[in-house]
């Protein structure tokens, strides 16, 4: 499981845009709505036990280094602050860099601080600490894949309080790429002195011991007010740990907790159910390459046409989640809304399968894991949906670090998921351009490529959106990807908790503005 | 004080008319059992892989026992599951006690061997069983019940050996025994013919241990997420699968439970009234 | 893990203790060199054990690099990560860096960066803690379950007692510790769900560990009960507590000051042999319950292809059982010196 989450974690690291404005909208079983009546101000005081997904083993305490576990991930990012966070609209928001703007060209891109930032020593933030900072980050192993395109000595500092970035290609989204990863600490910090390295954050680390935590309130934070006192984390092994402590009330926030724990706290009254949509995609993967039964493009649409995603949402979500287009990058605000809903159609993908010549006397072999919860339920019930359309699917449990050894990547036919889901130009360049790294299809479409070089290139706003409507369209077309549905981020909390995060994936750490009443 | 020294060949009770009766009655649960399992399948008021049900839906509806995690009919995978559990089981059971025969017989008539058989127990002794399972099973190629299978073989064996290495100590030294190797007979003879006849008590007492054993490791197994393949149902896999569920749905739970204590407790009954009393305890703990 | 782990004891080849009443001193020395010829060979054994464990965890699919990487990650970005961790190396040199690190108190690095030492620090005495109250337990209950289904034998009494003995040990600890979640914390609110600890590292309140130690005690009492019973029943076959019992003395007398000091030696042996299934119902139990304690690390670390870090907590867990059984054998070794 370990991988996983942090697979999970960073799937949506190197970009990843707005997210939805979301909680609010998200349907019946949404009891997070606040009424904004005079007895909901902000109090000031309190201490926040809020309970996060790790494990013992994968602890990592520096900021740059892999954050396998959600629970060291939520400390980090409650001590040390990074350029920009994720926000709901606009989709990046400022934090240590107060405003940035980019050349005509869009390949240099100049950072503002922020005023008034510091550590939690007193002494202020410079563009220097910046900079080191940034250089450390591109420096690890991960560094090419969180900053793509930045080269180490084309991070550099102007006067005291302006970072430049410069990017070896256009790219009219950089400023997403320093939303997840990029921590700030003071200069020349050491390796061994990581753990109680002063950060910039709205909480001080009070104490930090096998992966939980206890952190207290920043009076002097620049960004803002926080009201809590201190926050306690308690790292979980499982989410069904996690949900089981929340309900017995030994923690008031589970983050990340899944459907059944949602299903569960629903009878009770005392816990609000808060819903992040469009947080997880578990898509199956059809390799298109030659060689693979799904190299024909037919057969792929016919596989989309067999899913009944209705299904697949009410029984492998129980229902917290919703039905996807086969586009990946649901949260995006450039979303393809208009392309028409795929539905189940077994006639239509029998006739394409018989004009494919698809062997039909065969068995295929669906690759899967439990890496996450949902994940093998959801091969387990295509495959049974499969067999009405006369396909023979049988499913394969793998474990995990022989899936991402053997079949990742390489594989025919398998499930993968990928959490962060708000950029549709996040997942094209990952995941579907022919040179990307992690072409998990092996799919290679040059008018993709084209209309994927065009989005990154063009500075207009419409020229943009029309590309990206152009680059959608293929992918719902031919693509490797069969997206069925999209799985809410599900939360947990005690009913006294008011401010809890709404935005998927990594919006789940903001934790700064949660109150008690 | 020896505990092998009543899993000699005089240590079985004299098996009365009565007795018969009663060992009889003793195996009748666990045969009733496995014809349940077997026949269960048939039995099935719904498919094995398809969702009739919400989720972890409470009994009501067409659903008797509710719905497991997918929404399937727990009932209905409850049938199913038994026969893979007691065919893996009872594989386990089979090998180990069939591999454990043949290398303790080999192990008593050749020391050399014999005290390798130690030193490999006291090495495994000191592995985790759950770091072993993990090792063997995720070095398999590809997933499924073989991995979990080899996994409790391989790392039963050791221990069964000894069992029957400690049985069968005495009587290679005994006269008979003695008399054959001095005719030169050779070490299958000696086994096949001399020794194993003798043991039919231990060895006996020893399956039926094993299989129990078998139950627990496939288990274990599911719980570190190794095991059969889904749609495949399975007694103690349904113990973890709708474990998460187990406050919508406690029957997902609580009937594969029931169901691998039964079982357990009906295999038990019957090893104990095939092998005398003495034998069985004495198997448990040498 | 049972199979594996609910063993049969070892047949003891302890060398008995000088026989004879020899002098103090004598016999103090003697069990020195006893004791550290039995703890040399269990040490020896436990190298074995670690030279496998590496090359096993080597043979495992994917290893500590593909593990920890990144998604998006290209080849030469995964090769400066294998290069980091070492794994470049040999996995004879890799042994045997950690191997002559281990005298010094070196675990070495966990695939993240983390000292081995540092992580098992908390961990390892928690998990201590909970198996060594499971163990007292589990002694206490299976010699008191199995001197009472001795003391009436064939009766009704003792099946039920070996019927509830197998079943128990046949049903694994996480079906216990699931139920015993359900009825005694979501059911009924008595006990807290899971275990928090504070600043110290340990458990916030001793209310925590009593579920998980229930749920590991019921399996293994299962177990020890059998093999009290059983050593019971050899020992009442034996010429002198027969005599003991055609004396007319009353059954309780003979079963505790004739049967069962002769029954200590196969007793002690069985029940320290079964400590080693503790650590593996720890696994289960910890992640339950959320108890941080190696068993979670442990199955972590497999995961994760860890090496360092499955040696860490292989070389811990092993010198705990290998000083259970090394206290079984002095015992036995005393118990049938003293009889002779």
């Amino acid at each position: 499981m370990k991988m996983n989450r942090r697979q999970v974690l960073w799937a949506g690291g190197a970009m990843g845009a707005t997210a939805l404005l979301a909680a609010c909208t998200s349907g019946s079983g949404d009891t997070a709505a606040e009424p904004a009546s005079a007895d909901d101000k902000p109090k000031r005081g309190g201490t926040l036990r809020v309970g996060a997904l790790g494990r013992a083993g994968a602890i990592t305490r520096d900021p740059h280094g892999s954050q396998a576990n959600e629970s060291d991930y939520l400390v980090i990012a409650l001590v040390h602050d990074t350029l920009t966070v994720p926000g709901a609209k606009p989709n990046t928001l400022p934090r240590l860099a107060a405003s940035w703007e980019p050349s005509a060209d869009l390949t240099t891109w100049k950072f503002k601080l922020a005023k008034g930032a510091a550590f939690h020593d007193g002494s202020p933030v410079t563009a220097d600490d910046v900079v080191w900072s940034l250089r450390r980050l591109r420096n690890t192993p991960s560094g090419a894949s969180r900053l793509p395109g930045i080269k180490p000595e084309n991070i550099k500092a102007e006067g005291a309080d302006t970072v430049v970035l410069v990017s070896d290609h256009p790219n009219a989204e950089l400023p997403l790429l320093t939303r997840l990863t990029t921590f700030v600490l003071k200069k020349d910090t050491a390796d061994d002195a990581l753990d109680k390295a002063p950060g910039t954050g709205p909480f001080k680390l009070d104490w930090y011991r096998g992966g939980n935590a206890r952190l207290v309130r920043n009076d002097s934070w620049y960004a803002g007010t926080v009201h809590l006192d201190a926050i306690e984390v308690t790292m979980f092994e499982t989410p069904q740990a996690m949900a089981n402590a929340l309900l017995a009330g030994q923690i008031d926030v589970a983050s990340n907790a899944g459907a059944v724990a949602a299903r569960t706290a629903e009878a009770r009254r005392d816990i609000q159910v808060l819903r992040r949509p469009d947080d997880m995609a578990m898509p199956i993967v059809m390799r298109t390459a030659a060689g693979s039964p799904f190299a024909d493009p037919r057969v792929r649409e016919a596989m989309r046409l067999v899913v009944d995603r209705d299904a697949m949402v009410k029984q492998v979500l129980s229902g917290y989640g919703t039905v996807a287009n086969d586009i990946l990058g649901t949260g995006d605000p450039h979303y393809a809304k208009d392309v028409p809903q795929r539905r189940r159609d077994l006639e239509k993908a029998k006739k394409l399968l018989t004009e494919a010549g698809f062997d039909l006397s065969r068995t295929y072999d669906l690759v899967t894991t439990e890496d996450i919860p949902g994940l093998a339920e959801s091969a387990t019930l295509f495959a049974n949906q499969a067999r009405e359309a006369g396909v023979k699917v049988q499913v394969v449990k793998q474990e995990s670090g022989a899936f991402w050894d053997k079949t990742w990547k390489t594989g025919d036919f398998y499930t993968t998921y990928w959490g962060t889901n708000d950029s549709v130009v996040f997942f094209a360049s990952k995941t579907m351009v022919s040179q990307a790294a992690t072409n998990e299809a092996g799919w290679a479409d040059k008018d993709f490529d084209a209309a994927y070089l065009k989005v990154i290139g063009t500075a207009d706003e419409t020229a943009r959106a029309a590309a990206l409507k152009e680059l959608q369209r293929i992918e719902f077309d031919r693509s490797g990807y069969l997206l069925w549905g999209m799985a809410d981020g599900i939360d947990l909390a005690t009913a006294k908790v008011r401010g809890l995060p709404k935005l998927p994936g990594y919006g789940r750490v903001q934790l700064e503005n949660v109150w008690l009443r | 004080m020896s505990a092998t020294a009543t899993a000699g060949p005089a240590a079985g009770r004299p098996r009365t008319r009565p007795g018969r009766a009663r060992a009889l009655c003793r195996v009748a649960p666990g045969a009733l059992l496995v014809l349940l399992a077997l026949g269960g399948p048939f039995l099935a008021p719904h498919t094995l892989d398809t969702p009739v049900t919400a989720p972890y839906a409470p009994p009501g509806g067409g659903a008797l026992l509710g719905g497991d995690q997918l929404g399937r009919d727990v009932l209905s995978r409850l049938l199913h599951g038994g026969t893979a559990l007691i065919a893996s089981a009872l594989l386990v059971a089979v090998a180990v006690t069939l591999l454990a025969t043949l290398l303790g017989c080999a192990a008593v008539l050749r020391p050399a061997l014999g005290r390798a058989v130690e030193r490999t127990a006291d090495v495994s002794i000191l592995l985790p069983s759950v770091l072993g399972i993990m090792l063997v099973a995720l070095a398999w190629p590809g997933g499924g019940r073989g991995p979990v299978v080899a996994a409790a073989v391989l790392l039963g064996v050791p221990y069964a050996v000894r069992i029957v290495a400690g049985a069968a100590a005495p009587l290679a030294s005994s006269g008979y025994v003695e008399a054959a190797v001095s005719r030169g007979e050779g070490l299958a003879y000696l086994a096949v013919r001399e020794l194993l006849p003798n043991l039919r008590a231990t060895v006996l007492a020893l399956f039926g241990l094993r299989f129990v054993e078998g139950v627990y490791v496939i288990s274990m197994a599911g719980f570190l997420q190794i095991g059969p393949q889904p749609p495949a149902a399975d007694w103690a896999l349904m113990v973890r699968e709708n474990a998460p569920g187990i406050l919508l749905n406690p029957w997902g739970v609580l009937a594969p439970s029931l169901a691998v204590a039964l079982l357990a407790i009906s295999v038990n009954l019957a090893a104990n009234s095939l092998a005398p009393q003495s034998v069985y305890k004495a198997v448990t703990f040498k | 893990m049972a199979a594996l782990s609910r063993p049969a004891p070892l047949p003891r080849r302890a060398a008995p203790l000088p026989r004879r009443a020899a002098a103090w001193p004598r016999r103090a020395a003697a069990l020195a060199v006893e004791v550290a010829g039995a703890a040399a060979r269990r040490a020896l054994l436990l190298v074995v054990l670690l030279a496998v464990v590496f090359a096993a965890v080597e043979a495992l699919p994917g290893d500590a690099a593909t593990a920890a990487a990144e998604r998006g990650e290209s080849a030469a970005d995964l090769a400066a990560r294998r290069h980091l961790l070492g794994l470049d190396r040999p996995l004879w040199e890799r042994f045997l860096e950690w191997m002559t690190a281990l005298p010094t108190g070196d675990l070495g690095t966990s695939a993240q960066g983390r000292q081995v030492t540092e992580l098992l620090a908390d961990p390892f005495p928690n998990t201590l803690l909970l198996g060594a109250s499971a163990f007292v337990l589990t002694v206490v209950l299976s010699l008191a379950l199995g001197c009472w289904a001795a003391a009436r034998p064939g009766r009704l009494t003792d099946r039920l007692i070996g019927h509830a003995a197998t079943a128990s040990f046949a049903v694994p600890e996480f079906v216990v510790s699931v139920l015993l979640l359900l009825v005694l914390s979501l059911w009924t609110g008595w006990l807290p769900a899971v275990t928090v600890t504070g600043a110290d590292g340990a458990p916030a309140s001793w209310a925590m560990l009593i579920m998980p130690v229930v749920a590991l005690v019921i399996p293994q009492t299962g177990w020890n009960t059998r093999i009290v019973r059983g050593a019971l029943a050899d020992q009442t076959a034996t010429p002198h507590v027969e005599a003991a019992v055609l004396d007319g003395l009353p059954t309780r007398q003979v079963l505790l000051r004739h049967a069962l000091p002769g029954a200590v030696p196969a007793i002690a042996t069985g029940i320290a042999t079964s400590t080693g299934m503790l650590l593996g119902g720890a696994v289960v139990v910890e992640t339950l319950f959320n108890y941080p304690g190696v068993g979670t690390v442990l199955a972590g670390a497999v995961a994760a292809r860890d090496t360092p870090l499955i040696a860490g907590v292989v070389i811990c867990a092993g010198a705990a059982i290998s000083l259970v059984l090394l206290a079984a054998d002095l015992l036995r070794a005393r118990v049938v010196g003293a009889r002779a």
